[in-house]
């Protein structure tokens, strides 16, 4: 039974719906159940935007707040992992990978490789990724590309609150350290997300919107801007194929190649910085895998060079938009040789 | 190096332990956690005293843990001052090896340099070690330990103040010092160790995280002193059968399982732990007799810490003695200095006599002490 | 009654003991060769601290290592022909040869693992303490650190966590008075690490590490505590290296004759031989015989891992992830 729910509302659910089937899930994070040794309400915050609130009600000790040290309780819940818990660590702002990246990238990631394959760490860290919040150059990045680099690691990014739902679930459920990037600008966009529980699958693009002409592959927030652009498109007959990618490790090539065998034309759209992001990442398995298929050189859509800025005008230079994309699909599709 | 040249008299020399307060204590009980910037804040206080009082110099020893590093830090900024709030503050160059022995080679030391008092910041373990080595030398013993039963609990510009007035010989040494009583291990016939308020025996194989807090292995405690307000396995003595500082002989107790024995007692053997310990026999020890352990295995344990592992094989014996450390009686001098006005300095002009009808000791008067008496 | 010590668990304290002394000499002369791939860091000198903690453990109770782990990993049980073909590189090892003498881990035998990282593991231990707090087995977690890893922030901020959350976990400060070729006299703000206990808010021991009793006594009573639920504790092990930070250091940041002087004066094996035999406890023809079988296994243990086979190609590709 499906009714319409927010994004933030879906990752809660399959939170609790999660915790309500599994003990040995457990939530942390700053401010995760908020007000912590404080005389006022408990649960006072439910995370700095809302998306654990309501769990501590519900599950008591199994929902706990941390003090403001990564290493120490990203680190915790790696451990906790190895030794047989489910934990749901939140790094808050993926721009905070700094100040616990070893733990993730050397402990987490490595342990099964390293261990002779006897180690299994089934973590799951939430961190908020993105612009577009006026939150500045430190609250702002797209860092996925960066444990996508990671093997061991596991990247997800939902853009819809379907998505969120079924990817939450199926990350908690894996048996991998799975990073689960939340964009912030996404929490209140509301979708169809059914009341039981559901997964989907790691490593499954998702074709949200066929088209013959170009095909447009990108993920999380802007899957929303390109179909904004998309939509734009159509009215001059052009019909782009937009692809999500989901998770990008493990990432769904086949249906990249296929879309692309499809169409000949290719733009990739990441709101990340431009050198070794997703796009850069894509466009080059396209261009080993499929360079017969191309009737164009690959056009990337990306954030520019430089960290996020806080004036507003700014910042909104800095995200891709959908007049950009239209612009990058125009380029490939009047592409002459 | 500190040599007899550039010693100006009066002298003190000053030993802190920098050590003091690791031990199991702080996890088997509640025992006190003594910084080393408190450590190094009570030498300054005490320096600053004893300044006042009119010593020229201070021996010191060097140490890793930043106490005398502190110091020196402190007497960069005093350079400027006029006049220097401290007297000269010399520094010993020994080697350090950060063991008991550090201590004792440094009273030896100081000793050499003929320093009129040495002052001691340290536990139970550093007073004893240095007991062996200093002679008559008065100590001004200062607790920073494990909550002590020998050194002091008391405020570092007070001792100062003491060790000043000893130093420069304001106070008559047999009114301000005391004479301590000690014990004698003799192992084998050969003189072993000492300790200044216990001696206590125990099932224990193994000398292991050294303190005593296991109550139902205690198997015999002899004793110097047992004061009813004291802490440490000296409690069980001074809660039954005290005996004070001044008389002339100490208290041995065999000891059992609480239940068992003639009674049972309850002691503060440790910082937070009040334990039941059984008492089999109490008899007083008379100083010179050398008493044999009951017990023919186990450990014995010197103020406070096993030192001993002993076994069949082994003989050991126990003697009270009145030779052990002179220390200064930090409450018998002050009071001295203020009935004396040691420290009442002359006023510009003749000052309103004050009455003395409100006071308890009734001796002399405050004011209108000549100049001449203030040091 | 103190947990006394009886015979048994004398003569496994030695056994112990022997087996981490004979495994890194004989690690050290095998490395020697150059047959030894990549690096090894080794724990003589050490013994006295890893087998005072460990002899109190179960397979509940779960211990994380630094990059000198060979010590810690042989007292928590793993097994000394794994891990020797591990070092060597070979499939047949702990890890499968895929991790190495600084990566081997027997999660089984709650040994989390040596760590490449310093300061990895104490955030782990504060994992491991959680998880045991959760499934309620009165499990403890124990972090082995080194002067060096004393200083970084994650061991001082899992410090913090383990007080704020309670957690069953010990913290093994073992000081050999180096970090790589640097003094922690000059590295160590505090005199003694142990001083740093009472910051984060738990008591903190010192004891002389080359002691087993010493160091025994104390960790029995910070693994009750623990168990019992009152919370971490800091344990400084004062100790010292007879090797260099790695296989090939040639120590000339140590004083000369200063390893020499600690191997005649400062050796934790002498001198526990030494006091169970004066204390009438074990006999030194027990102890010869227990040096016999030792050496055995781990000439043993060096002739199969030298004969064992190296992993094939594809296993280059695999435990990557459970599932991809």
């Amino acid at each position: 039974m499906a009714r319409t729910i927010t994004f933030q509302q879906a990752i809660s659910e399959a939170l609790s719906q999660e915790m309500a089937r599994d003990p040995s899930v457990i939530v942390m994070g700053e401010d995760n159940v908020g007000g912590m040794g404080a005389d006022g309400e408990k649960d006072a915050w439910g995370g700095v935007l809302g998306v654990t609130k309501g769990l501590y009600p519900k599950y008591g000790e199994r929902v706990m707040d941390t003090p403001i040290s990564e290493s120490a309780f990203i680190g915790a819940a790696i451990g906790a992992a190895t030794a047989g818990m489910r934990p749901v660590a939140e790094l808050m702002f993926i721009d905070f990978m700094g100040v616990c990246f070893d733990q993730i990238f050397n402990q987490a990631a490595k342990f099964r490789y390293m261990f002779g394959g006897k180690a299994e760490t089934p973590v799951v860290i939430r961190t908020m990724v993105g612009a577009g919040f006026r939150a500045a150059a430190q609250h702002s990045q797209m860092l996925y590309s960066i444990f996508t680099h990671i093997p061991g690691l596991k990247v997800v990014i939902p853009a819809t609150p379907y998505d969120a739902k079924g990817l939450m679930i199926q990350s908690i459920r894996d048996n991998d350290p799975v990073i689960f990037c939340e964009h912030k600008m996404l929490y209140t966009v509301q979708g169809e997300v059914p009341e039981e529980i559901y997964t989907i699958p790691f490593g499954e693009a998702n074709v949200v919107r066929d088209g013959k002409h170009v095909t447009l592959v990108t993920l999380g927030r802007m899957v929303h801007v390109a179909l904004e652009a998309a939509s734009n498109l159509a009215k001059n007959n052009i019909q782009c194929e937009v692809i999500d990618l989901r998770t990008t490790s493990p990432m769904d090539e086949d249906t990249v190649l296929e879309s692309v065998g499809k169409t000949g034309r290719l733009v990739v759209v990441d709101e990340a910085n431009p050198r070794c992001n997703i796009a850069t990442d894509v466009s080059a398995i396209v261009a080993e895998k499929a360079f017969g298929a191309l009737k164009a050189p690959i056009a990337m859509v990306t954030a520019p060079h430089t960290p996020v800025p806080f004036s507003p005008d700014l910042e909104d230079l800095y995200i891709p938009n959908a007049a950009k994309i239209e612009a990058a699909v125009m380029k490939v599709s009047g592409y002459k040789g | 190096m500190a040599s007899l040249s550039s010693i100006e008299n009066p002298a003190v020399g000053i030993v802190a332990n920098p050590a003091s307060g690791r031990d199991v204590r702080r996890l088997v009980a509640k025992a006190s956690v003594f910084h080393t910037t408190e450590k190094c804040n009570m030498v300054q206080r005490a320096l600053t005293a004893m300044a006042s009082c009119g010593v020229r110099s201070a021996v010191m020893t060097r140490d890793l843990g930043g106490i005398a590093a502190g110091v020196v830090r402190a007497m960069e900024a005093h350079r400027s001052q006029t006049p220097n709030p401290w007297p000269r503050v010399l520094f010993l160059d020994l080697p350090i090896e950060d063991s008991a022995q550090d201590s004792v080679r440094a009273v030896e030391h100081m000793l050499e340099l003929g320093v009129a008092v040495v002052v001691v910041l340290g536990g139970d373990g550093t007073h004893r070690v240095i007991a062996s080595r200093c002679g008559s030398v008065p100590l001004v013993a200062l607790s920073t330990g494990t909550n002590n039963a020998f050194p002091e609990i008391r405020e570092a510009t007070i001792a100062g103040l003491a060790a000043g007035l000893v130093a420069v010989g304001a106070v008559p040494r047999e009114l301000a010092t005391v004479r301590n009583k000690l014990l004698r291990v003799r192992m084998n016939d050969e003189m072993r160790d000492l300790a200044l308020v216990d001696v206590c025996a125990s099932n224990d194989a193994w000398t292991g995280a050294r303190a005593l807090w296991r109550a139902e292995d205690l198997t015999e405690l002899f004793v110097t002193t047992a004061k009813a307000d004291a802490i440490g396995l000296s409690a069980i003595a001074g809660l039954t059968a005290p005996v004070e500082r001044e008389t002339p002989r100490g208290v041995r107790l065999r000891l059992c399982p609480a239940g068992q024995g003639v009674m049972t007692v309850r002691a503060p053997i440790a910082p937070g732990l009040i334990a039941r310990v059984g008492i089999a026999e109490v008899s007083p020890i008379y100083p010179g007799k050398e008493c044999a352990l009951c017990s023919d295995r186990g450990v014995l344990a010197l103020d406070g810490e096993r030192e001993i592992e002993f076994g069949p094989d082994d003989r050991l014996s126990v003697s009270l003695e009145l030779d052990g450390p002179v220390t200064v009686d930090i409450a018998s001098v002050m009071k001295l200095a203020a009935q004396r006005g040691l420290f009442a300095e002359a006023a510009a002009a003749p000052a309103p006599a004050l009455a003395r009808s409100w006071s308890r000791e009734g001796e002399g008067a405050i004011a209108a002490k000549p100049a001449n008496t203030s040091n | 009654m103190a947990a006394t010590l009886s015979r048994e668990d004398l003569l496994r304290a030695y056994r112990m003991m022997k087996t981490i002394r004979e495994f890194e000499e004989r690690v050290h002369t095998e490395f020697a060769t150059g047959e030894i791939p990549g690096f090894v860091h080794l724990y003589a000198g050490e013994e006295a601290s890893a087998t005072g903690i460990c002899l109190h453990l179960n397979d509940n109770d779960k211990i994380a290592s630094t990059h000198r782990g060979h010590g810690h990993c042989i007292a928590k049980g793993v097994d000394v022909y794994g891990m020797m073909a591990e070092i060597y590189g070979r499939a047949t090892g702990t890890c499968r040869g895929k991790g190495g003498s600084m990566h081997i881990a027997d999660l089984d035998m709650g040994m989390m693992g040596a760590n490449g990282i310093v300061g990895g593991g104490p955030p782990l231990i504060c994992g491991a303490g959680l998880a045991a707090k959760f499934k309620k087995n009165k499990g403890v977690a124990i972090a082995f650190v080194g002067d060096g890893g004393s200083n970084q922030g994650t061991t001082l901020e899992s410090l913090n966590l383990a007080t704020v959350w309670n957690l069953p976990c010990i913290f093994v400060m073992e000081n050999n008075g180096y970090a790589e070729s640097t003094a922690s006299k000059w590295s160590v703000a505090c005199k003694d690490i142990v001083e740093r206990a009472h910051g984060f808010g738990m008591p903190g021991v010192m004891v002389d590490g080359h002691d087993f009793f010493a160091v025994y006594e104390a960790a029995g009573e910070a693994i009750t505590r623990a168990r019992q639920g009152g919370g971490p504790t800091l344990i400084e092990c004062k100790l010292n290296r007879y090797f260099g930070h790695f296989e090939g250091d040639a120590q000339t940041y140590r004083g000369p004759d200063e390893v020499k002087k600690l191997r005649e004066t400062k050796d934790c094996i002498k001198s526990f031989a030494r006091r169970v035999t004066s204390a009438g406890m074990l006999s030194q023809a027990e102890m010869d015989a227990i040096d016999k079988t030792v050496l055995a296994n781990i000439d043993d243990a060096v002739a199969k891992a030298k004969a064992a086979p190296k992993p094939s190609a594809k296993d280059l590709l695999t435990d990557v992830y459970t599932s991809y």
